[in-house]
């Protein structure tokens, strides 16, 4: 399927380890460039070494230029990791308007720095979106969560949103 | 009322609460393990993970990236 470039995004950990151990790190392929903050880089190479180097994706290790008052605030208010610290530093420094995270704190840490924060399970629904997968095969992954991934979320909301987006693609179709 | 748990704790952030504690920044180990439990519940309360996945949710079908 053709994939039109999107724009750059910065990554936490969580996403680029959840959907490689879904084998679907592709879904993140159409951005132009993924650039991995490096105390993400070295989180993600101490427990999925092999996210880091798919043919199909462009990741770009990147350090923080100079750390970032705006950041520092409110990663103490939320109390974030060092590799969330310099997602969003990278963010703000580069005019980067989409991080992807998994972590609710650093989603909400960046809502305050009116940074759009999305995760693994938004990745994979968008995926149906911009044609790189077929609705069966999104909703075959999301099932597939948690058994195949060490990405947590309560089961029957799994179930719910599986339910919520299987009639959304049903009613499309007709 | 309290509850005593066995866990295991990497080195270097065992360290780093430990000379936290000596310089006199933190009463003890437990008041920091107990503060950073605390910190990690209030924000990563069900209701604003469930709020963030319907975001997801709504971005991964709508949305005009």
């Amino acid at each position: 399927m053709g994939m039109t470039k999107a724009a750059l995004v910065v990554a936490d950990a969580g996403p680029l380890i959840h959907l490689d151990e879904l084998a679907a790190l592709d879904v993140i392929g159409d951005f132009a460039a993924v650039i991995v903050p490096d105390a993400v880089w070295r989180e993600v190479q101490q427990h999925r070494p092999q996210a880091l180097s798919h043919p199909a994706v462009k990741l770009l290790r990147q350090s923080m230029l100079s750390a970032s008052a705006q950041v520092n605030a409110v990663a103490a208010l939320y109390t974030l990791h060092q590799g969330e610290r310099e997602a969003l530093a990278l963010c703000l420094q580069q005019h980067i308007t989409l991080l992807l995270t998994d972590d609710t704190a650093a989603r909400l840490a960046a809502k305050n720095l009116n940074i759009n924060a999305h995760g693994t399970l938004g990745l994979l629904i968008r995926a149906v979106r911009k044609q790189h997968r077929s609705p069966a095969e999104v909703l075959a992954l999301l099932a597939a969560i948690p058994a195949q991934s060490s990405l947590h979320i309560r089961p029957s909301l799994l179930d719910e949103v599986i339910a919520q987006i299987k009639a959304e693609w049903i009613t499309d179709d007709e | 009322m309290s509850q005593t748990v066995q866990a295991e704790i990497p080195d270097q952030l065992f360290q780093q609460a430990q000379t936290l504690v000596h310089q006199g920044w933190a009463g003890s180990f437990q008041e920091i393990v107990n503060d950073a439990l605390r910190r990690y519940l209030e924000s990563h309360q069900e209701a604003l993970t469930e709020a963030l996945i319907q975001d997801d949710v709504q971005w991964g079908l709508h949305g005009d990236d």
